[in-house]
């Protein structure tokens, strides 16, 4: 712990920035992909993946809706300090189902009541500082928040 | 297959990986009287990084003093023990080998060891580097689970006490020697609550079984059991619990394990049993709720009714079918990542056997065993039955 860093920056994880780099597409804007023989949807992307349907080899990039609504929430209230996650808690975790279909672990973020978070509550996505490589530099991805428009 | 050992609760914290391996190898092989040197292949479950980073199979065959026998190193999280037993059986089935070990061991109270869980725990290269672990990915499946289907506090309350009854009637539980928790208090709604109806920890444990043809077992014992397992999987990506496009899964959801229900099937068909010849079940459970899930999955309740067969007292020595006479998830806890599967088999085997003492299910013919690793992407189900 410092100044410079409040984080725990001492990890034992297995953080990398080249797998992080390489799925750059999902995590900043929900890219996953599409089956082009049975048109089948798939996040985390399969990208040069067999397809679990029809058993094709072609996938296609597909942007994923960006907004949804939760399906269930638990909070966490340890975090995983190891992974730099360890501080803002408790953290607020939901599954949500994306207009279209997808669903997706995520965190529920800037949310002052967590009970304010119950299944059928609206959501959108938004790009997001996750944490510090070990670098220094900051990690960025999507996270969620409630949607009140 | 015709004998076992398991490793008590808290072995030394100076034992190695090694030592706890060869240690339920040399149990486990004294307790038939068959010598090192006559051993034709060892299967081993690990789950341990310091053990994955460096070729696994000669250091555990140099282990185990036999070289230049082999190993058939597996690493596929709590329940690849499943996977190294269902090695063992088709080594044994198809002739090529007379004596077979399956082994499971995992050093698991020291921090290496508990990240290589975690990253088994979840869709390795995604999610788990955004911080969700396989303890949330649990925390998420219990709570979905209880709102699906309703489950209250005391059936969950429920399974932890029969599964604390059981275990301190268990000598290798961790907690045999403790005093029982209080019913009531297990079914409260506190974090005290909630931690006590989940599994202990247990710290590293390790466990073989001792698997021969079926022609030769009697030189060895007079009461061999009969072993089949099967297993399979699930997508590791918890999203895709909620839709995963094969025949089979898509039907269901967080809430239900469609892999154990094929595991399963399999099991029952290659052991040819129905399963209501099932005398009793032990099943790998770090919830309760996951517990509950595991029973229907198997078939011994309908889906969504596992409360009600925990209500109704299904789980106790008076029921048709008893639970977790091992004592589950708060006897054996997730220290056994290793040896988890084992952990249901071994107990199921000393039971038809009757060797089970005050936990003894009276006239066990069938046993039947569940396991889990990657919140439930892989599950393995073992059958054993009397075989004399």
């Amino acid at each position: 712990m410092s100044d410079q860093f409040p984080e725990q920056f001492v990890r034992w994880d297995t953080f990398s920035s080249a797998l992080w780099y390489r799925s750059r597409a999902g995590r900043y804007r929900l890219e996953g992909t599409r089956c082009t023989g049975c048109g089948e949807k798939f996040f985390p992307p399969r990208t040069g993946l067999i397809c679990p349907a029809c058993h094709a080899r072609s996938m296609e990039p597909y942007q994923c809706a960006q907004t949804g609504e939760v399906v269930t929430v638990a909070l966490d209230d340890v975090g995983f300090p190891a992974l730099g996650y360890g501080d803002a808690l408790p953290r607020v975790q939901a599954i949500i189902r994306l207009d279209d279909g997808i669903h997706l672990m995520v965190d529920i973020l800037q949310v002052e009541n967590p009970e304010e978070v119950q299944p059928g509550s609206r959501v959108k996505m938004v790009l997001r500082k996750h944490k510090r490589e070990d670098s220094g530099a900051w990690v960025y991805g999507f996270g969620f928040v409630l949607d009140r428009s | 297959m015709v004998g076992g050992a398991i490793t008590p609760p808290m072995i030394p914290m100076d034992w190695t990986w090694r030592q706890m391996a060869a240690e339920v190898f040399w149990n486990a092989l004294q307790g038939v009287g068959i010598p090192v040197k006559d051993v034709d292949l060892v299967a081993a479950n690990y789950n341990d990084r310091a053990i994955a980073d460096s070729s696994p199979g000669p250091q555990i065959a140099d282990a185990l003093g036999i070289l230049p026998k082999p190993v058939i190193p597996i690493a596929n999280a709590c329940a690849g023990n499943g996977i190294a037993s269902y090695a063992a059986w088709n080594a044994i089935a198809s002739g090529r080998c007379d004596v077979v070990v399956s082994l499971g061991f995992a050093r698991s109270d020291n921090y290496d060891a508990m990240e290589a869980m975690n990253t088994q725990g979840n869709y390795v290269d995604y999610d788990y580097m955004m911080g969700m672990t396989h303890i949330n990915y649990g925390a998420m499946r219990d709570s979905y689970y209880r709102r699906k289907y309703n489950v209250p506090l005391e059936a969950a309350g429920a399974w932890a006490y029969q599964c604390n009854w059981y275990a301190r009637r268990n000598p290798l539980a961790a907690n045999y020697s403790k005093p029982m928790p209080v019913l009531e208090e297990l079914c409260m709604d506190t974090p005290d609550a909630e931690r006590d109806r989940q599994a202990t920890n247990r710290g590293g444990v390790a466990s073989a079984m001792v698997f021969v043809g079926e022609d030769i077992a009697h030189q060895y014992t007079d009461k061999p059991v009969v072993f089949d397992v099967a297993y399979a999987f699930r997508p590791p990506y918890i999203g895709n619990f909620f839709h995963y496009p094969v025949e089979g899964m898509k039907e269901y959801d967080l809430a239900e394990l469609p892999g154990l229900m094929a595991a399963a099937k399999e099991a029952y068909e290659i052991a040819s049993i129905r399963r209501e010849e099932v005398d009793l079940v032990q099943v790998h459970d770090l919830t309760a709720y996951e517990g509950m899930m595991a029973i229907e999955a198997i078939g011994v309740c309908e889906v969504g009714k596992g409360k009600d067969y925990v209500l109704s007292g299904g789980m106790t020595l008076e029921s048709q079918c008893p639970i977790n006479t091992y004592g589950g998830g708060p006897a054996f806890g997730h220290g056994s990542a290793g040896s988890d599967f084992q952990a249901g088999v071994l107990e199921n085997f000393w039971q038809i056997r009757g060797e089970a003492g005050e936990r003894q299910v009276k006239d066990a013919r069938v046993g039947v065993n569940t396991s889990y690793g990657t919140h439930h992407s892989l599950d393995a189900v073992g059958v054993v039955q009397k075989g004399w």
